[in-house]
């Protein structure tokens, strides 16, 4: 579906509609207050920016040393170029391991891979573990609508409907009570599982560990109990040192959930030693690229900055307006409609970068500092470099160009529009019906020009000075 | 190490030396800086904390629904803990971390194996590597004497707390592995309260997949 269509659609759902409204203030609210915490935000943020642009900036030489320490520790490096790759790589470990079942923490990159359609079609079962995930999953494999709260477009009453049709249970509609049942279904799931996958907020050169960082312990048990764990990041999340970790952790859940710290950061390095009780015995890193190696060097290289926090999202009135299944991919929000057409192809995404009112909330609230407002206006140039926007545009971004260059037809110009707009608002401050372009009026009214236009101003200004 | 999948990592790396313009200088000039990023290790800004550092472990510790108990030495732990238990109607039995297996437990009433976490355990005991008071956190350390079972599976979680061993930030708990561990063990991980989720409405339940309770005693002996 287009995505006009799409957010026509998200914008007649009411139910939508109540719980984007109901979610919003949530987020906003708590990010803003735990910010206050932090004695120097700006300098916070500025040295966040700093370590991701430092690993960045030497990423194949960081990345040969986290895997020289990883294998050092007794985990197995390989990379993935695409989707199709990661696949065969999971696959192929799984069945090597003759493995079943599959527990999976969140991981938004295995999203970008269909990695469930592609276990399932080998015949393996992929639980995804997280409450979130979980649900969706239920739900016949709906799509996350959100980075970091899958569910955020849902009700609890719509949950409560899918556990009790699902669980075949007594419907529930407390939230506590939802929340032990799914924690009684997937707890055998993982005391059965043979493997565990989770993503990777970070992979740390300096020892070569991944971090991980969730609140439920899903995360803990998917990379604790199965005898296999397979964790799969992007190749951008190397960063140098534990320290800078630290740094990275006192933005991260601040931006994404306004809390100090999540319940649990595990930072894990290598496989079982001879003397634990429990721990993986095999761990695989699957590092993929999926359009992000192209990115270094070029204009859009601060992209690579993110830590998937989510807070542009949160602030941005779009997201806020038509939720996240409307932007068509895996991220929604600024950071979506960035990374969509830079991964998917410009051409595949004509509609996002102009999916923004470049109010700039979302570079005010982005704790890597990534100017998100400028990257979508690069994204339009490029658009316009490579002739993908429309003939009509094209056209009458031309003829706009000829007039604006010959001023005397240009004031002439603006002259006859300002009338034709006073004539159709017929003497009221809103436009109902735009003549010319009646589908700009069709969710909106247009504003009607007040009084004199901005050269008639000048030109009188003028007069009174020179008086 | 690389499996079957050279071509994937050649074709990725030389891309990305490419676009970054990698040559031998440079890399010889990188290397040599990013050597002493790691030798270094330097730290990013921290917020500042009040002096008393046990009453803003507290304080942090007790905003996140973790509940804390003092005694003055290791041996008066198990006492603290069986009261605890039975403020709370909880089971006076379960898993003690090895490490701690020879505190008087069963002198306070109490029946705790020393072993790994199992799924059927109701309370873990466990002790920590050290805690942060920046945001009320525990670090767990997995290894024998602390299996990372048992601070997960129960739903209840209780660790005893040197209170020498609460530093002020997170980048004190990894100098202090530096210095004693030499390298990490398998599995670090920081526990702040109770396990969590926001999923449903953005309304925060405690206890989702780990425990519904975390209880500390901090232990004053030196
Ligand atoms: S772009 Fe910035 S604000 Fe958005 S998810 Fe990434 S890090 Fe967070």
């Amino acid at each position: 579906m287009h995505f006009k269509a799409r957010v026509g659609e998200k914008l007649a759902d009411r139910i939508l509609q109540e719980n984007l409204a109901k979610a919003k203030p949530k987020f906003v609210d708590s990010r803003a207050k735990v910010m206050l915490e932090l004695d120097d935000i700006e300098a916070t943020r500025e040295a966040a920016k700093q370590i991701r642009n430092r690993s960045l900036e030497n990423l194949d030489l960081w990345l040969e040393t986290f895997e020289s320490k990883a294998t050092e520790a007794g985990a197995q490096v390989h990379y993935a170029r695409d989707s199709q790759e990661i696949c065969k790589l999971v696959v192929d470990i799984a069945r090597r391991h003759g493995v079943r079942k599959i527990t999976k923490s969140k991981s938004m990159v295995t999203e970008e891979a269909g990695l469930n359609r592609a276990l399932e079609a080998a015949g393996i079962q992929p639980v995804e573990t997280d409450l979130g995930e979980y649900i969706l999953q239920i739900n016949d494999n709906e799509p996350p609508s959100h980075i970091i709260a899958p569910v955020f477009h849902k009700s609890k009453e719509e949950i409560s409907d899918l556990f009790a049709r699902t669980h075949n249970t007594p419907r529930k509609t407390d939230i506590n009570e939802l929340t032990r049942e799914a924690r009684e279904q997937l707890r055998p799931h993982f005391l059965s599982s043979d493997m565990g996958i989770s993503g990777g907020n970070f992979i740390i050169a300096e020892t070569g560990s991944v971090a991980i960082v969730t609140n439920e312990g899903n995360g803990r048990l998917c990379t604790t109990l199965p005898k296999v764990h397979v964790v799969i990041t992007g190749i951008e999340k190397a960063i140098a040192t534990l320290d800078d970790l630290s740094t990275l952790l006192r933005l991260l859940p601040r931006s994404a959930t306004g809390q100090a710290i999540t319940n649990y950061v595990s930072v894990l390095t290598g496989t079982k030693r001879p003397d634990e009780f429990d721990g993986p015995e095999h761990l695989y890193f699957i590092l993929v690229d999926n359009g992000r190696a192209d990115l270094i060097g070029s204009e859009f290289q601060d992209m690579l900055r993110c830590i998937r926090c989510g807070a542009c999202m949160n602030h941005c009135p779009v997201y806020q307006t038509i939720g996240g299944h409307a932007y068509g991919w895996v991220y929604p929000g600024p950071m979506g409609s960035v990374l969509t057409p830079l991964y998917q192809g410009l051409e595949n995404a004509l509609d996002l970068p102009h999916a923004a009112t470049l109010c700039n909330q979302c570079g005010v609230v982005c704790p890597v500092k990534i100017p998100l407002p400028e990257l979508l206006r690069k994204l339009r140039e490029k658009q316009v470099e490579r002739g993908l926007r429309p003939l009509s545009e094209r056209i009458a971004l031309r003829a706009w160009a000829w007039v604006a260059r010959r001023p005397a037809l240009y004031a002439l110009g603006t002259k006859i529009g300002v009338r034709y707009l006073k004539w159709l608002a017929s003497g009221k401050d809103r436009i109902k019906v735009l003549g010319v372009a009646p589908a700009w009026t069709q969710g909106r009214d247009f504003p009607a020009p007040q009084g004199e236009t901005f050269r008639e101003l000048y030109a009188r200004g003028q007069r009174d000075c020179a008086r | 190490m690389h499996g079957g999948n050279v071509t994937a990592r050649d074709d990725i790396l030389g891309r990305l030396r490419s676009k970054l313009g990698r040559n031998a200088q440079n890399a010889a000039t990188a290397r040599q800086a990013m050597g002493e990023v790691l030798e270094r290790h330097p730290g990013g800004p921290r917020p500042s904390q009040p002096a008393d550092r046990l009453a803003y472990f507290r304080q942090r510790s007790e905003a996140l629904s973790t509940t804390i108990d003092e005694v003055a030495a290791f041996a008066d732990a198990p006492a603290a803990v069986a009261a605890y238990l039975k403020r709370h109607g909880l089971p006076l039995a379960g898993g003690v971390a090895p490490g701690l297996s020879d505190l008087p437990w069963a002198e306070a009433g109490l029946r705790f194996e020393a072993r790994g976490g199992r799924p059927d355990d109701l309370v873990g005991i466990t002790g920590c590597f050290c805690a942060i008071a920046e945001t009320g956190t525990l670090m767990l350390c997995s290894g024998h004497d602390t299996p990372a079972a048992l601070s997960l599976l129960p739903e209840t979680h209780i660790a005893l707390v040197r209170l020498s061993r609460i530093v002020a930030a997170m980048e004190d708990a990894w100098q202090l592995a530096r210095d004693e561990l030499g390298r990490l063990p398998r599995a670090v991980n920081f526990v702040s309260g109770p396990s969590r989720t926001g999923d449903i409405e953005q309304t925060i339940v405690l206890g989702a997949h780990g425990p519904y309770r975390v209880h500390l005693v901090v232990i004053r002996e030196a």
